[in-house]
């Protein structure tokens, strides 16, 4: 059973929250799935190979030549064009 | 039988206009998209701009490309320049991509019609497409039922008439599942063959882009046409091979395997629509071998442990500060990126977050995501053995058939259990096709999957035309008109 | 002072590739906000990085310019935290397989300060905050840097600046980075831990960020140190933590603000496929070195004769150890060259940039050629320093300002008859010279220079000069 201490610590990692009344639920699900996943433990493993790329390639490589940037607005589209060109977080908020 | 020549043929001798082709389509979405909810985003006039263009170009007497004129969707989780592009998230609602995916580019460059953007479970991570912020996708053959998911809208919009394919992606089942309970062809390419860049991640080790289509010929064209090298993209390979050219070879004396692991459990219609198709392939002169898998259940939560950690790091980067979602109050950033979070996150994806940070976190990491990692190997090296003496393995889509709207959100195990037949091909990356084989006692199509060794898509998609032909496509959706 | 200082330094190397590590934006300095970017330096949804080969063959050189083994197959891997200058919300770096470990950069004293790992890494967005809102400009996002990780081998600030010019010597010789202090282009971080002098322990350490000069990281150091021993001596404990330098104040203030205790969730990243380096490669990066400093150190005081102290100046500039090495070719006196070069050439540029820059258009065959004929005693040095002056504002060659004629000197008659003028023209300074004032000799030699217009050569004069005054 995963418990409460360890869910925050894990929300509070992943920055995002977990409301009181839907702890319980979330506990008893995630429980359950990790129970689930622990089957794997029982599974012998015959080496320590780390696991790369399923196809087994390497060396895949830009060469070091410059390609025109995009258009600061373009970079800025998504957030209204930024603030004298450069993306702002404001200290605090109030709606 | 490919509705993709069929509608080439009537383009280029003027029988039809694309314009007119394209508005065809264009009315059946009006109809019928409010009811079964496959598009989320309607692109009309880029649409009829394109199809003008590729009117101009025949009229010219230009030679048609391969995918000109067709009209098509795109799920919502690939990116498309200017056209909003949201996972059917509230995370990115209201977001633009600045730049095309490469499947994209691909199609746009081919004068592909766009249609619009496909509904899916948020960030692909369902099977229903119940977690859609624009609600679930019915399914055209029986609106009672859902059209599975994730890629759900993809195969609802050809399943209902309102395009001639659609592309999807598959993480764990995602084209194939919705191709199986929608009475369509879906093909989920060998991993590295078609350019993941411009999809929005869910699991980058498991993900891929692929077509979903009335025909196996079709999804042949298409799969030939979007599966070339990517130097964006570093897990590109690209195919060695065309497809289209191979589907006519003969399958006599083809190896057929069956996992009887797979059979474990299933619904009974489904096991019944499969058996006979196992026939079909016999009377042809195929060789049907059987085989055991035993490592078959450790299958599941190995891929579940991969797919929420690689998750859990990809959905990081949403924080409000340069795109997507910002939450409206706060009071330092730490709470800013939280709320933004919370508000723009469903619950199964916070949910698979929180899962997978806990699978990579310090203390969990070794026994969970490096023994997952660690036993891809093992059952990469079964699925190899088994090749040695077999050309594919067939096996049933999904243990059933499409579920009832509102039935999939039951119990989350059991949920995730569905994809035991879809997802052993994402965590060896083997290609993987579904084809309709069957009718359950209520009339929603029964899907069999064949799965080939890697970079064998060739070999896949041979077997499943002649079953197509051989069965005169007559397990494809009847709600499709050819 | 029964306490010892032990530090080890984690020192990041910016790379002057031209395109940043995994998209090819410019990593060129500078440029208005967020106008170097790109969807994938930004991290947008659905993009993908690749790998900057340069970078792979930079850092390699900078293994093995350290004396470091190179790993044949490595990987990369994110490492994942939230902050606002990190677009991805992981970086991507290495974690268990660094590109290079094992290494060292010797000091002075013979003592070498372990390296333990070289890795690659990318670059962070740079935040600017103002009145508590925080300004994101992402043009150095996803430039290329190398972290360089010693052991806690330093036992004295000295050793750690030693350490640092040596490291920043070597850089910029092999050619990866410009590692410039004050540019952001060489950042170290030093932890530091105390102990009483003869235990084998480590005491507890403490990390120190945000000295941007090796005088703050000097005055760091000697803060912590004290502060360390302080708490010590007074029975507390210290705090494992990381601190910042504050260098108005002079102090290191905690800052556990930031972010406490992350957990970074190190796996290696899907996105990226293996870096695989042959033992061929390798041989072809290492055959591209040039010769390291103290090669070339060895080379200059062993071989040539140089006294520590010149080589050393002439070492720490790489062009103008080159120049120095290409002027003195065919010269036997090395000597020589290096002391024209470390007077006239220097006096041209006062600065240290000035110096890097190297920026003399006499080709320095020209200026062997000049020395050639001091050495060989055509020219005298007097001549030699004027026409190198001049050489050096032309660029021309010696013939245009050294004619044949102007070579062939004074013969000997010639230079007799003008040295007793001298000697009866400077009637006082002859008297000088013979009551004991040295100075006055002088005098009377530079008469001869004047009138001979420098031809003369001075030994010569003041040898026959000396003659005639004891004659007389």
């Amino acid at each position: 059973m995963i418990t409460r201490e360890e869910v925050l610590h894990i929300a509070k990692i992943a920055k995002l929250y977990v409301k009181d009344e839907e702890m319980d639920q979330l506990i008893q699900d995630m429980s359950k799935i990790i129970d689930y996943a622990d089957a794997i433990k029982a599974v012998s493993r015959d080496s320590d190979v780390d696991f790369d790329n399923i196809n087994n390639i390497a060396n895949a490589f830009n060469e070091d030549l410059v390609i025109p940037s995009y258009r600061r607005d373009e970079i800025l589209m998504n957030r209204e064009g930024g603030e004298n060109g450069y993306f702002l977080v404001r200290k605090s908020q109030r709606g | 039988m490919s509705k993709i020549k069929d509608l080439q043929r009537l383009l280029e001798t003027k029988e039809i206009s694309c314009v007119e082709l394209t508005e065809k389509y264009l009315d059946n979405i009006e109809r019928l998209n409010k009811t079964i909810n496959a598009y989320v985003r309607v692109t009309a006039e880029e649409a009829l701009e394109t199809a003008r263009k590729v009117d101009e170009r025949i009229a010219a007497g230009e030679k048609l490309m391969p995918l000109e004129g067709i009209p098509m969707s795109l799920k919502d989780n690939i990116s498309t320049k200017g056209i909003e592009t949201t996972c059917c998230s509230r995370m990115l609602q209201g977001y633009y991509p600045i730049y095309d995916a490469t499947v994209w580019e691909t199609l746009k460059k081919q004068n592909a019609i766009l249609l619009g953007k496909t509904n899916m479970d948020e960030f692909a991570m369902g099977s229903s497409c119940e977690t859609s912020i624009y609600g679930v996708t019915l399914n055209p053959n029986n609106t009672d039922h859902v059209a599975g998911g994730s890629s759900g809208g993809a195969a609802a919009s050809v399943a209902g008439n309102m395009a001639v394919f659609g592309i999807g992606s598959d993480t764990g089942g995602s084209i194939r599942q919705p191709a199986s309970f929608c009475g369509l062809v879906g093909l989920k390419p060998t991993y590295g063959t078609v350019s993941r860049y411009g999809l929005i991640a869910y699991a980058s080790s498991l993900d891929q882009i692929g077509p979903i289509t009335g025909s196996v010929e079709d999804a042949a064209i298409i799969y030939d046409c979007l599966s070339s090298y990517d130097p964006k993209d570093s897990t590109s390979v690209g195919s060695k091979t065309t497809t289209h050219d191979k589907l006519k070879d003969s399958i006599k004396g083809m190896k057929i395997g069956i996992i009887d692991e797979f059979f474990d459990g299933i619904n009974r219609d489904v096991k019944s629509s499969l058996e006979e198709a196992i026939k079909v392939y016999e009377d042809a002169g195929a060789q049907i071998l059987h085989f055991k898998m035993p490592g078959l259940n450790a299958v599941l939560p190995v891929y579940f442990i991969i797919a929420c950690a690689e998750a859990s790091s990809n959905l990081g980067r949403y924080d409000g500060i340069r795109y997507g979602h910002k939450t409206d109050t706060y009071k330092d950033i730490d709470e800013m990126i939280r709320k933004t979070r919370n508000e723009g996150f469903g619950k199964e994806v916070q949910r698979r977050i929180l899962l997978g940070t806990y699978a990579l976190s310090s203390g969990q990491y070794d026994a969970y995501y490096k023994k997952a990692q660690n036993l891809r190997y093992s059952i990469i090296r079964d699925f190899k053995k088994i090749f040695e003496s077999c050309d594919i393995i067939l096996t049933p889509s999904v243990p059933v058939t499409a579920y009832k709207k509102g039935e999939a959100l039951i119990d989350p195990i059991e949920i995730y259990m569905m994809d035991i037949c879809t997802i052993p091909a994402n965590i060896a990356g083997l290609p993987a096709v579904s084809v309709p084989c069957g009718f359950d006692k209520n009339k929603l199509p029964v899907g069999m999957q064949l799965i080939g060794n890697n970079f064998e898509d060739y070999k896949v998609l041979n077997a499943a035309y002649q079953f197509e032909k051989l069965t005169k496509g007559s397990y494809l959706s009847p709600e499709v008109e050819i | 002072m029964n306490y010892e200082l032990v530090a080890g330094l984690e020192t990041h190397v910016e790379l002057s590739t031209k395109t940043k590590i995994f998209c090819q934006c410019t990593t060129e300095f500078g440029g208005d906000p967020n106008t170097h970017c790109c969807p994938i330096c930004l991290g947008m949804p659905g993009t993908l990085p690749k790998l900057n080969k340069k970078v792979v063959e930079y850092a390699v050189k900078a293994g093995l310019a350290t004396n470091c083994k190179i790993r044949n197959v490595s990987k990369m891997d994110r490492k994942n935290y939230t902050y606002p200058d990190l677009p991805k919300a992981y970086q991507i770096s290495q974690f268990d397989q660094p590109i290079c470990y094992d290494g060292y950069i010797k000091l002075s004293s013979g003592k070498n300060i372990r390296i333990n790992r070289i890795h690659i890494e990318e670059d962070a967005g740079k935040l600017i905050h103002e009145r508590g809102d925080t300004y994101i400009d992402y043009n150095r996002g996803g430039v290329p840097l190398v972290e360089i990780v010693t052991e806690p081998d330093f036992r004295s600030v000295d050793e750690v600046l030693e350490y640092l010019e040596k490291l920043r010597l070597i850089m910029k010789y092999i050619g990866v980075s410009d590692v410039k202090m004050q540019e952001g282009s060489l950042r170290c971080d030093v932890n530091i831990s105390v102990r009483k002098k003869g235990e084998d322990r480590l005491g507890t350490r403490t990390e120190i960020k945000n000295m941007n000069s090796l005088n703050f990281i000097a005055k760091a150091m000697e803060y912590e140190f004290e502060r360390h021993v302080d708490i010590l001596e007074s029975g507390g404990v210290i705090e494992q933590e990381t601190r910042r330098y504050d260098s108005d104040l002079n102090i290191t203030e905690s800052m556990r603000d930031k972010e406490d205790v992350d957990d970074y969730r190190y796996f290696r990243d899907p996105d990226l496929v293996n870096i695989i380096v042959t033992e061929e490669e390798i041989s072809k990066l290492r055959g591209e070195l040039p010769q390291l400093p103290d090669e070339k150190m060895d080379i200059f005081i062993n071989e040539y004769g140089l006294p520590r102290e010149d080589a050393e100046l002439l070492i720490k500039y790489k062009k103008i150890a080159e120049y120095f090495e290409e002027a003195s070719r065919d010269i036997k006196n090395k000597k020589l060259v290096s002391n024209y070069i470390l007077s006239q050439v220097f006096r041209r540029m006062p600065t240290d940039s000035g110096k890097e820059e190297c920026a003399v258009s006499l080709p320095p065959k020209y200026f062997g050629d000049l020395i050639s004929l001091l050495e060989n005693k055509k020219i005298n040095s007097s001549m030699a320093s004027q026409a190198l002056e001049k050489m050096l504002d032309t660029g021309k060659p010696v013939s245009e300002f050294i004619s044949q004629k102007d070579m062939e000197g004074i013969d000997e008659g010639t230079l007799r008859e003008i040295c007793q003028r001298a000697v009866a023209e400077n009637k006082e300074a002859v008297e000088s010279y013979l009551g004991g004032k040295e100075k006055a000799f002088g005098a009377i030699i530079g008469y001869i220079m004047k009138v001979t217009k420098g031809k003369a050569d001075p030994q010569k004069a003041g040898d026959i000069v000396k003659e005639i005054i004891k004659s007389s």
